[in-house]
């Protein structure tokens, strides 16, 4: 508790009848505002729901703009991007005003001490009660409130002011803290101010070079090829000659190698004529070669992934960068390489000709530099603070600007242009989303992201593999396991990791309770978007009941980073079974409810059917997954076409629709949550014994009780936690059927303790991108229902 | 004494108990508003504080003109709404007293509700009654 010095801490002795009365006015009656940074927010929402119910601590309802409401709760990362906006929200709240810094990211910047992160909310508005925790639990946020009602009590003679009086005080601070003064923000902890910093005259600038280096790793195991790969080889090599060279040893996918003059004949070749169909584009990325171990002569490559839909195959085309930095643009042949190449542009500076509109995505447009660079800093601590001066001056972009740069050629006349986010109630996430309108009628649109860019690919490059697993759970905070499978099947397949079938079990049911729990918030809150208040309040019940369960098994509500290369961190608790049995007993009937209550209702069948309709064709070429791709027709899930963790022995269907509208992703995500539900009651009856983690102990944390007992699992326990297992020199991509589509993890080691790379490929990303699609044509209302039912977050978009 | 009808019987009085209470109760009304206005003015710190003056745009500064451009079918189904609402109260009227009227006034009303109806007939076909988008370039 940290008031204003004199004011807050004073007991209200001088207050007479008027100031007693005002405090406990305003301590009973505080309005928070709806303000949704990331993970922390998750749990802001649900204090407001029928469990924790904020209004019994004198907080009401969650308000939607800054104007109505006294109490702001920054509940999760600040962004360097977003913070203006915080700033701007702040400065337009009424007063008195209060602020709770919810979690350890408002807090400090927490574990995302990353290039595009503040380093605490406190350096740019005054904060009255931090609430600790990542994220902290919703009873935490309401001790807060608690903490924040007994400070307002204890304000002294708040009437004064009131009565343009002088002396008194109102509420909530005005000092913001300054770092190095009244902040401290040394990365080693306070009390270290007197002890040099590494690189400066005591101390050597970098840690003596990893033992790692000295360790043997059998190396990565190897594809074999099937004829259907030797046939694709044999067609590109006839049709394009030597350039492009086919690598021999790759642990995942075939891999060619293709100069960057060919790079859009080879591509529109696999696209359409190859003998197996790359039909879509599943990502591009590239890697800065210039710190490897082993160094190629370019400095960098760029990466792209494609995806054969019919053939259930992908394929890896490696082109390495010239001096120039520039590549042809993919667009003529995906358009959904847009985004990619200018997210690359941005991150690594390679140019792409021949792009529509190549732009700052991610980083806001001052940035100086190309942060996945390995030479730019990594650290916010290695850069200058982040202060108040800077959220005034690096404003966001005016709306006509980015429209203008999202088209080559401008119209003639502008109409009028609004602003949908950041700061909204229905985007689901910082994201912002500018709309030019003709009426009601939306003519134009474009999207702006990276207000929750929180850098974890540069995060990861200074983490060992195990040390990651806690940051993949935060990439899609409402997806939480299902988030560490996809990354540990990437550094499994390059580990050659078998994991026992316990865990493997133990990982499907975990990722379908995730999955339940995001279709179960993904349906409250879209069917709030369209102003149909009551099925939210219904299904945080399940959630918090799936959630029960996850920290009966796990620890945790929302991060339980549960998973490890290998296994899991634990065995299955006494008594989870009879958690999981109850919960799957009344699971459908509880569904069943929801169908009625909301599919059952005309007015949201109205708001939905017809709108934001997206052809299957249009989805392929826009890399779009998931339920989104199904509601086109596709049946393509990743646990039926390409199992994996033994998805094949579950016998579940695979719900789809035809319409491509909101009410058949809808329909189909309805539809998931009870072949999910199926799922778990097979895990529950099927449960195999045995070990939770892998015997082989090279790669894995060791269960406890073997380092007990022989020496050898202690030496690896100890190696494995500390500087991390040496993952052997290739690179992995690895993709799950996510709640929200195709999630894929593409790793690359250079023979390390830490990834050399990583990229993640996230499908919100691509629906986000497609947007324009679907709601060009349609009126705002509808806008809001689209976006509903994408279901994409924020983090999983920026990453 | 002749009779007087009864309407004039009971008479118009001011002074009534039911007008006397609208009255009163109309200067409370006023009373209370006046002094919660008063009161705001008087205890309100006005501070120029910068952004508070701006208008609200999630978080970013607005740009652009805030006067949307002229097509609005909300408001213009909005306008007809009210524009034949109007007609239904002679519609109603014309029905309940039917059998009173007399030709001259049944004419008069049934050209009245048919010049209203060419009208509709003619927003119709002009598309004023369409609640759809119309694709504009």
């Amino acid at each position: 508790m940290n008031g204003d010095e004199n004011a807050a801490r004073a007991l209200p002795d001088k207050a007479g009848l008027g100031d007693v009365i005002l405090n406990w006015c305003q301590a009973n009656s505080l309005w928070p505002l709806f303000f949704g940074l990331s993970c922390c927010f998750v749990e802001q929402a649900t204090v407001f729901t029928g469990l924790y119910d904020i209004a019994r601590f004198g907080a009401e309802v969650l308000r939607g703009s800054p104007r109505q409401a006294d109490l702001l709760v920054v509940s999760g990362t600040v962004f360097k991007k977003a913070a203006p906006m915080v700033k701007r929200v702040y400065e337009q709240m009424p007063r008195p005003k209060w602020v709770i810094s919810m979690g350890s990211c408002a807090n400090t910047g927490g574990m995302y001490d990353v290039y595009s992160v503040v380093q605490g909310v406190d350096q740019i508005i005054p904060v009255d009660v931090y609430v600790t925790g990542c994220p902290p639990r919703p009873e935490a946020l309401l001790h807060g409130l608690i903490t924040l009602q007994d400070m307002i009590r204890q304000k002294s003679r708040p009437l004064r002011p009131v009565l343009n009086l002088d002396g008194g005080h109102l509420g909530g601070r005005d000092d913001i803290l300054v770092p190095g003064v009244t902040k401290d923000r040394d990365t080693r902890g306070p009390g270290m101010a007197g002890i040099p910093a590494r690189g400066t005259s005591v101390t050597p600038p970098v840690f003596a070079g990893s033992r790692s280096d000295e360790m043997w790793t059998p190396p990565a195991p190897k594809l074999s090829f099937t004829p259907a790969h030797d046939a694709l080889r044999e067609a590109l090599a006839a049709r394009f000659g030597e350039p492009s060279a086919w690598h021999e040893t790759v642990v995942d996918m075939p891999t060619v190698t293709v100069p960057a003059q060919r790079l859009v004949e080879v591509l529109d070749f696999l696209k359409h004529e190859a003998p197996i169909r790359f039909e879509r584009l599943e990502d591009i990325t590239a890697v800065d070669e210039t710190a490897r171990k082993v160094r190629p002569e370019h400095d960098f490559t760029a990466i792209y992934t494609l995806t054969s839909l019919s053939s259930v195959e992908y394929l890896r085309v490696r082109v390495p960068v010239g001096a120039d930095l520039e590549l042809p643009s993919a667009t003529p042949v995906w358009p959904s390489a847009n985004w990619y190449e200018c997210e690359i542009w941005d991150l690594f500076g390679i140019r792409f000709t021949g792009h529509p509109g190549l732009r700052r995505l991610i980083m806001p447009e001052e940035w100086q530099g190309h942060p996945l660079r390995k030479g730019d800093p990594q650290r916010a601590t290695e850069m200058a603070p982040y202060l108040a001066e800077d959220a005034r001056r690096e404003q966001p972009e005016d709306a006509v600007r980015l429209l203008e740069k999202a088209h080559a050629a401008p119209p003639a006349r502008r109409e009028f242009v609004l602003n949908i986010g950041p700061h909204h109630y229905s985007t689901h996430g910082l994201v912002r989303f500018i709309l030019e309108l003709y009426g009601e009628e939306i003519v134009d649109m474009t999207t702006d992201i990276g207000y929750h860019h929180r850098g974890v690919e540069k995060i990861a490059e200074h983490q060992s593999w195990h040390q990651f697993i806690p940051y993949t759970d935060r990439l899609d905070y409402l997806s939480g396991a299902a988030n560490n499978l996809t990354y540990l099947l990437a550094v499994e397949k390059l580990c050659g990791v078998a994991v026992p079938q316990r865990a493997q079990c133990v990982r499907v049911m975990l990722a379908e309770f995730y999955r339940l729990s995001n279709h179960l918030l993904w349906l409250g809150t879209m069917v709030q978007d369209l102003g149909m208040i009551t099925p939210v309040f219904h299904t945080f019940r399940e959630r918090e009941q799936i959630l029960d369960i996850m920290e009966a098994i796990t620890g945790a509500r929302l991060h339980p980073a549960w998973l490890r290369i290998g296994g899991l961190a634990m065995d299955l608790p006494d008594g989870w079974d009879k958690l999981v049995r109850d919960f799957v007993t009344i699971f459908p009937k509880r569904v069943a409810g929801y169908r009625r209550m909301i599919t059952g209702n005309p007015i949201v069948r109205a708001r939905v059917k017809g709108i934001g309709r997206l052809s299957l064709e249009n989805a392929v070429d826009h890399g779009i997954s998931g339920a989104n791709l199904r509601a086109c027709g596709s049946t393509r899930d990743l646990r039926k076409v390409a199992p994996y963790s033994g998805y094949e022995q579950y016998d579940f269907d695979i719900p789809t629709r035809d319409g491509g509208d909101c009410l058949a992703r809808f329909e189909v995500r309805f539809e998931e949550m009870v072949q999910s539900n199926r799922i778990i009651a097979q895990c529950l009856e099927w449960m195999p014994s045995g070990r939770f983690m892998a015997d082989d102990y090279r790669y894995c944390i060791p269960d406890k009780r073997d380092t007990l007992r022989d020496i050898e699992s202690l030496i690896h326990h100890f190696i494995n936690a500390t500087r991390g297992p040496k993952v052997p020199a290739g690179e992995a991509y690895a993709a799950t059927e996510a709640p929200r589509g195709e999630q894929g993890f593409y790793v690359v080691s250079d023979g390390g303790n830490m990834p050399y790379r990583l990229h993640m490929r996230s499908p919100g990303y691509a629906s986000v991108q497609a947007l324009p699609l679907m709601t060009i044509g349609h009126t705002i209302a509808d806008f809001i229902a689209i976006m509903g039912s994408l279901d994409y977050i924020a983090p999983d978009l920026d990453r | 004494m002749p009779t007087s009808p009864e309407y004039m019987s009971t008479g118009f009085n001011a002074w009534d108990p039911s007008v006397f209470s609208l009255i009163v109760f109309a200067l409370l009304a006023a009373g209370l508003v006046t002094a919660l206005l008063t009161l705001s003015v008087v205890l309100t710190r006005r501070r120029g504080e910068g952004e508070k003056g701006r208008p609200y745009e999630c978080g970013v500064i607005p740009s652009g003109s805030a006067r949307p451009s002229y097509p609005a079918p909300f408001w213009l189904v909005a306008v007809f709404f009210l524009l034949f609402d109007v007609e239904a109260v002679y519609v109603v009227s014309w029905a309940v007293s039917f059998s009173r009227m007399t030709w001259a006034a049944w004419g008069q009303i049934t050209f009245f509700i048919g010049v209203l109806l060419l009208g509709l007939f003619w927003v119709w076909r002009k598309g004023g009654l369409e609640w759809g988008m119309t694709r504009k370039r």
